[in-house]
C-alpha cells in the first residue's frame, strides 16, 4: 500500500520531485567532485612525491658550493643527491622558425637526463630515464601560451651559442612549480648539457646552479651548517608542497561551494518536507486514527526520500566524473595521481549525501509523531497556540496594498524567509568573495606586499637587467642608463628597482637565512607598516613577523647578518608584510650598499613617468617602451601583480562557476519555494480571487515577497562583504608569505550592480514565471478548498 | 426596480473522465434590486456552480450572464477581478480570511484593493471600524483570526462584503458552519442589509435562513423548477414561524 501512496504522491507533487531530485543531483555531484578533488590533490601530492623519489630536504645553492660533500659528513644524513642546471635569463633565449619566445618572463634551467636528482615522468606518468640527443622536455611554466606540438624545433641561444632541439613533449616534476609564474625546466641529453655548459662563466646566461636533496633524521644538523651560507635556501618535505598551494586552496575553496550547496539542499528539504506533511494533515490524521503508528507514517515520508535521493545521489556521482576530470584537469596534467581511492571517497561521499538526506528527513518527519489523530485533522491547529502573524496594519501603513501584503508575508513568517535571505547571501557572499580576490590579487594597489614602489610600468625582462644578478652594485648605471633612455625617447620617467639576496641573520644564539630586500633608486618610497616605523638610517631594517620569529628576535632589537663575507649590525625598527621568500624577509634602508654575492630575486625595473601621465599615455609609453627595448616584457602594476600572484585567473574561472550556480540555486528555490507557497496558500489565493483581486495585483505580491528576500540579501551580504573579504584574503594571503593588514579591492560595478543584479533578476523572473501557475486557481475554488 | 442580475439559457458542463456532466441546463432567473433571493435543493443539484457562474467567480460553458447591465462571459479576467471587487460581497460557508492579516485589516483589505475607492487609508480603517460596531464585534478588530469564535469570524466575513457597499451579495450557506444562535446573528444582519438595499442571493439547506428570503428558487438536476414568492420578512416570530411552515410544505412538493 505504502508504494502505491508513494507512486501517487510522486505523480501529485511532480514538481516539488523533480526540483528535489535536481537539488540532490547537484548536492551529490558537487559534494564528490569536491572530496575526490581534495583528495586527489591532498593525498596525490604525497603519493606524487614517493613515486618522484623526493627526500626529507631539498637545499638549492650556486654550483660552485662545496655543501653537498659536507651534508654527506653530517650524521642521520643517509642520501644525498644533487641536480645541476644551466640557467637561461628568459623566452628570449629561445627561438622557433627564427622568432624568439616571449611567453615567460622567469629564468629557464635546463637539466642534464643523467643528472636528475628526483624523478620525472613524461605525459603518460612513465620515467623519464634518458632523453634522445638534440631532444627536451619542457614543464608546463615553458608551454604556457606557447602552441606547441611534439616535433617542433626550437634554437637555445646561449652567448652565441646556438642548439637546435627537438620538442619531446611535457614532462612532470613534483617539486617543480607549475603555475605560469614559475621557472621553467627543460630536459636535455647530457651531450647537450655538456655543450652549453662549456662557457659557464663568461655571461650570465649558463649560469650554473644546483638543487641537493637530503634524506636525513636530522634536518637542523643540515640548517646548522648552512646557516653561514649565502645564497643557500633549504625547504623541507612539506614546504615542498606549497607549489600546490594554490590547487589545493582552489579544492577547499569549491568544497566550501559544495557545503553551502548541500546546505541549500538541506533547507529545500526541510521547506518540502514542511510543506508536504502541512499540506498532508488530514491524512496523517486519518492515518493515526485508523491505528497505522508513527513509524510506518514517517517511514513512508522516508521511502520517498531515499527513492528520490538514491537516484539523485546516483546521477549526481555519475555527473561529477567529468566536473572531478576538469576540476582535476591542472593539477593531472602536472602531476602523477592515483585516482583510485579519489573514485572511491566519490562513490562514498553519494552515499554520505543519501544518508544524511534520510536522516535529516528522519528528523524532519518528527512533526507527525507529535501530532493526535484529531490535531492532524484540524490542519495541526490545536486552538490553544495562538501564535500572532500579523505584524503590519494595512489601515496605518502608506504602503499600496500590494506591497503591504507582500512586506506582511515576509515580516508574518520570518523563519521561513530568513532561510531564503540566507541562501541568496551565501551565493552572493562566494560571487562577491570570488570577485573582490580576483580583483585585488590583480591590484596594482597591493604593490606595497611585493615591497614594489608605486609605479607606471615595470620592465620584467631579465634580459634588460641581467647584470643585476651578477652585481647589484651596477643599479646606477641601470637606474642612470634606463632613465636617459626614457628621456631620449621623449617618455622621461624615474625609474628604481627592487632587488633581494638570501643572507644569514642572527639574534643571540638564534640563526636563520632570512631574504634582504632593498629598493634603489626611489628615496621617497615609504614601506607600509604593520607594527612601528621605517628604517631611518642605513643600519635598521624591518623585518616581517616570520624572520623575527625564526631568529627569536622583536621590535628594538640588534640583529647580525652576513652580507657577502662582511658581519652587519641592524637595528629592527618596525613590521612590515611581504611576499617575497615566503615570508621570511628583511626590508634594507635605500641608502644602505647593499652588495651580496649574488642576487637572488628582483622585481625588474620599475618605471614612474613624469608629469603624472594619464592611463591612455601610460599605455602609449609602454608600447613604445616595448619597442625600444625590444621585449613585451614591459607591464603595467596590474598586469605584473596578476603574473606574480598567479591565482587572479583561476579565481575568475571560480567567480563565473559561481555566477552559473547562483543563478541555478536561486533559480532552484524560488521555482521550488514559490511552488510550494503556491501549494500551501491555495485558499488564500483563492478568496483574494472572489475578493476581486486581479491575478497580476496576486503575482506581484508573491514576487515581491523573493524580491524582499534578495534586496535583503544584497544588503547584507554586501555589509560583510569587505569584513570578511579582508579577513579571507589575509589568512591566505598569510600562508603564502607574511602578510597582514590587506584591503581588498572591489569593483563596485559588480558589487553593487552586476551581482545583485543578477540574483534579483533570477529571483524575478523564476518567481514571476512560477506563480504564473496561480491562474489556475479560479475563484471558486474557495468553496472546494478543504 | 431595475433588474441587477439576468441569466439567458446559461449551463455548466464539466468534463469528468472524458465524460460531461452537465451541472447547469439553460437557466434562466432574474433578481430585481433589493431582492433577498435563496436557493435551495438538494446536494449536488447544481446550486453553488450556479452561485458561481453568476458572480462570475467561475465562467459559464453557454449563455448569458447579464450583471448590472454587463455581460459577465464577455469580461476579461481583470474586468471580472474588478466587477467583484467593486460591486459584488461574498460570504462563504467556512470563514476564509487571510492568515496573516488582522481581522480587522481583513475587512477593509478590499476596499484598500479597490481603485474606485479614493479616501485615505485612515479613513477606510474608520469605515471598516464602524462595519464591525454595527455587527457588534468592534473589540476584535485588532485580533488574529484565530483569536475569535466562528460566529465572529462569519460576521467579519459579512462586513468584509461590505467594505465596498456592493450592488449584491453572495452568500454560500453562510450558516452552514454555525450553531443556531450565530446563525441567527447572521442573517439578523444580512436581512438588515437587504432592509437597507443589497441585493442578496444566498445558497442554503436551512428552510429556516430561506423563509428569512424574500423569494426561493428550487433547483433540481441543474435546472429550476420551483419558485416561490415570500415578500419582504417584517422580522417577527410569528411571521417567521407561519413562512417556515408554508415554505416546508411547497419544499416537500418540490421533492426536498
Amino acid at each position: 500500500m505504502f508504494w502505491r501512496i508513494l507512486k501517487k504522491d510522486l505523480k501529485r507533487k511532480r514538481t516539488m520531485n523533480i526540483i528535489l531530485l535536481l537539488f540532490v543531483i547537484i548536492c551529490s555531484m558537487f559534494a564528490a567532485a569536491s572530496i575526490n578533488n581534495i583528495i586527489a590533490v591532498t593525498g596525490g601530492i604525497d603519493h606524487f612525491f614517493d613515486i618522484s623519489d623526493v627526500t626529507d630536504i631539498a637545499l638549492s645553492m650556486p654550483a660552485e658550493s662545496d655543501l653537498a660533500d659536507r651534508i654527506r659528513e653530517l650524521p642521520g644524513v643517509s642520501e644525498v643527491r644533487t641536480e645541476n642546471y644551466i640557467m637561461v635569463t628568459g623566452s628570449k633565449n629561445f627561438s622557433r622558425d627564427g622568432v624568439k619566445l616571449d611567453n615567460f618572463i622567469n629564468p629557464a634551467f635546463f637539466i642534464s637526463d643523467d643528472n636528475m636528482g628526483t624523478k620525472y615522468f613524461d605525459e603518460d606518468n612513465n620515467v623519464i630515464t634518458d632523453v634522445e640527443k638534440g631532444c627536451f622536455y619542457a614543464n608546463s611554466p615553458f608551454l604556457f601560451n606557447l602552441d606547441i606540438k611534439e616535433g617542433d624545433v626550437f634554437d637555445v641561444n646561449i652567448d652565441g651559442k646556438t642548439l637546435p632541439l627537438r620538442y619531446s613533449g611535457r614532462f612532470k616534476g613534483a617539486l617543480l612549480s607549475h603555475e605560469s609564474f614559475a621557472n621553467p625546466f627543460l630536459i636535455i641529453d647530457s651531450e647537450d648539457y655538456n655543450y652549453l655548459d662549456q662557457d659557464e662563466n663568461t655571461d650570465f646566461n649558463g649560469l650554473l646552479s644546483m638543487t641537493v636533496y637530503v634524506n636525513t633524521e636530522d634536518v637542523d644538523a643540515v640548517r646548522e651548517l648552512i646557516k653561514d651560507s649565502e645564497s643557500v635556501s633549504l625547504s623541507t618535505r612539506e614546504e615542498m608542497k606549497d607549489n600546490y598551494l594554490f590547487d589545493i586552496l582552489a579544492a577547499y575553496l569549491l568544497m566550501a561551494i559544495s557545503v553551502i550547496l548541500m546546505f541549500t539542499g538541506f533547507v529545500v528539504l526541510r521547506f518540502t518536507i514542511g510543506f508536504t506533511i502541512s499540506e498532508e494533515f488530514r491524512e496523517i490524521g486519518v492515518m493515526k486514527a485508523v491505528g497505522i503508528d508513527n513509524r510506518s507514517i514517517r517511514g513512508m515520508y522516508i521511502v520517498k526520500y531515499l527513492a528520490i535521493s538514491v537516484v539523485g545521489a546516483a546521477i549526481g556521482f555519475i555527473c561529477s566524473l567529468p566536473l572531478t576530470d576538469a576540476m582535476m584537469k591542472t593539477v593531472s596534467e602536472n602531476a602523477v595521481l592515483d585516482d583510485n581511492n579519489s573514485r572511491f571517497m566519490g562513490i562514498f561521499s553519494s552515499v554520505l549525501v543519501v544518508a544524511v538526506i534520510l536522516l535529516f528527513c528522519y528528523f524532519c518527519t518528527r512533526r507527525v509523531k507529535k501530532l493526535s489523530p484529531i490535531d492532524a485533522v484540524r490542519s495541526g491547529q490545536t486552538g490553544e497556540r495562538f501564535r500572532r502573524k500579523s505584524i503590519l496594519h494595512l489601515g496605518r501603513s502608506k504602503l499600496p496594498s500590494t506591497e503591504f501584503m507582500a512586506l506582511n508575508d515576509v515580516l508574518s513568517a520570518p523563519k521561513r524567509f530568513s532561510i531564503i535571505t540566507l541562501i541568496f547571501t551565501l551565493c552572493m557572499l562566494l560571487m562577491m568573495l570570488m570577485s573582490n580576490f580576483a580583483l585585488t590579487l590583480r591590484s596594482e594597489k597591493i604593490l606595497w606586499v611585493f615591497t614594489v614602489p608605486e609605479c607606471d610600468a615595470i620592465i620584467a625582462d631579465v634580459e634588460y637587467f641581467k647584470e643585476l644578478y651578477e652585481d647589484p652594485m651596477t643599479y646606477r648605471e641601470l637606474l642612470d642608463d634606463s632613465e636617459k633612455m626614457l628621456e631620449e625617447n621623449g617618455i622621461p620617467g624615474k625609474c628604481s628597482t627592487a632587488i633581494g639576496a638570501r643572507c644569514e641573520t642572527a639574534y643571540k644564539d638564534k640563526k636563520a637565512n632570512v631574504g634582504y630586500w632593498i629598493i634603489k633608486g626611489r628615496d621617497d618610497y615609504r614601506q607600509r607598516m604593520i607594527e612601528g616605523s621605517a628604517p631611518q638610517k642605513t643600519d635598521e631594517i624591518v623585518m616581517t613577523g616570520k624572520a623575527m620569529d625564526s631568529i627569536g628576535a622583536g621590535i628594538g632589537d640588534r640583529v647580525r647578518t652576513v652580507i657577502c663575507d662582511k658581519e652587519y649590525e641592524f637595528l629592527i625598527t618596525g613590521r612590515y608584510s611581504t611576499f617575497e621568500y615566503n615570508g621570511y624577509c628583511a626590508l634594507l634602508h635605500p641608502d644602505f650598499e647593499f652588495a651580496p654575492t649574488r642576487v637572488n630575486s628582483t622585481m625588474g625595473l620599475q618605471i614612474d613617468f613624469d608629469g603624472d601621465p594619464d592611463k591612455e599615455t601610460v599605455e602609449r609609453n609602454i608600447e613604445k617602451l616595448k619597442e625600444i627595448i625590444d621585449s613585451d616584457k614591459v607591464y603595467t602594476p596590474s598586469e605584473m601583480i596578476n603574473s606574480a600572484t598567479g591565482m587572479s585567473d583561476t579565481l575568475s574561472a571560480i567567480k563565473k562557476l559561481m555566477m552559473i550556480l547562483t543563478v541555478v540555486v536561486t533559480s532552484l528555490i524560488v521555482i521550488l519555494m514559490e511552488r510550494s507557497f503556491i501549494s500551501k496558500e491555495k485558499s488564500e489565493i483563492a478568496l483574494m480571487k472572489a475578493v476581486g483581486v486581479s491575478n497580476g495585483s496576486l503575482i506581484l505580491q508573491h514576487v515581491l515577497r523573493f524580491v524582499i528576500t534578495a534586496v535583503l540579501a544584497c544588503i547584507v551580504s554586501t555589509a560583510v562583504m569587505m569584513p570578511l573579504s579582508d579577513l579571507l584574503m589575509n589568512w591566505v594571503c598569510s600562508m603564502i608569505g607574511d602578510v597582514s593588514g590587506m584591503k581588498c579591492a572591489f569593483d563596485p560595478l559588480e558589487i553593487f550592480l552586476i551581482c545583485p543584479a543578477i540574483l534579483i533578476g533570477v529571483t524575478v523572473i523564476g518567481s514571476a514565471l512560477t506563480a504564473l501557475y496561480m491562474k489556475t486557481i479560479k475563484a471558486s475554488d474557495t468553496a472546494s478548498i478543504e | 426596480m431595475s433588474t441587477v442580475l439576468q441569466t439567458k439559457g446559461l449551463c455548466k458542463t464539466y468534463i469528468v473522465n472524458k465524460r460531461q456532466n452537465n451541472v447547469l441546463k439553460n437557466i434562466d432567473l432574474e433578481i430585481k434590486e433589493g431582492e433577498m433571493v435563496a436557493i435551495m435543493g438538494p446536494s449536488g443539484s447544481g446550486k453553488s456552480t450556479l452561485l458561481y457562474c453568476v458572480s462570475g467567480m467561475d465562467r459559464v460553458t453557454a449563455g448569458e450572464v447579464i450583471f448590472n447591465g454587463k455581460e459577465t462571459a464577455k469580461l476579461s479576467d481583470k474586468a471580472l477581478s474588478q466587477l467583484r471587487l467593486d460591486e459584488m460581497g461574498f460570504i462563504f460557508q467556512q470563514m476564509y480570511m487571510m492568515k496573516n492579516l488582522s481581522v480587522l485589516d481583513n475587512i477593509i483589505l478590499p476596499a484598500v484593493k479597490s481603485k474606485k475607492n479614493t479616501e485615505s487609508r485612515k479613513a477606510t480603517e474608520e469605515r471598516g471600524r464602524a462595519l464591525m460596531r454595527r455587527l457588534g464585534i468592534d473589540d476584535v478588530g485588532g485580533n488574529d483570526i484565530n483569536e475569535v469564535s466562528g460566529g465572529q469570524l462569519q460576521r467579519a466575513c459579512i462586513a468584509r462584503s461590505m467594505i465596498n457597499s456592493p450592488k449584491m451579495i453572495f452568500a454560500d450557506e453562510p450558516t452552514g458552519a454555525l450553531n443556531r444562535s450565530s446563525s441567527d446573528e447572521v442573517m439578523k444582519e444580512l436581512i438588515s442589509l437587504n432592509n437597507d438595499g443589497t441585493t442578496i442571493m444566498c445558497v442554503t439547506h436551512d428552510p429556516k435562513v430561506a423563509a428569512k428570503c424574500s423569494r426561493v428558487l428550487y433547483i433540481m438536476d441543474g435546472g429550476i423548477v420551483g419558485e416561490k414568492e415570500q415578500g419582504r420578512f417584517g422580522g417577527n416570530d410569528a411571521e417567521l414561524r407561519s413562512r417556515e411552515r408554508e415554505l416546508n410544505n411547497w419544499l416537500m412538493e418540490q421533492g426536498w
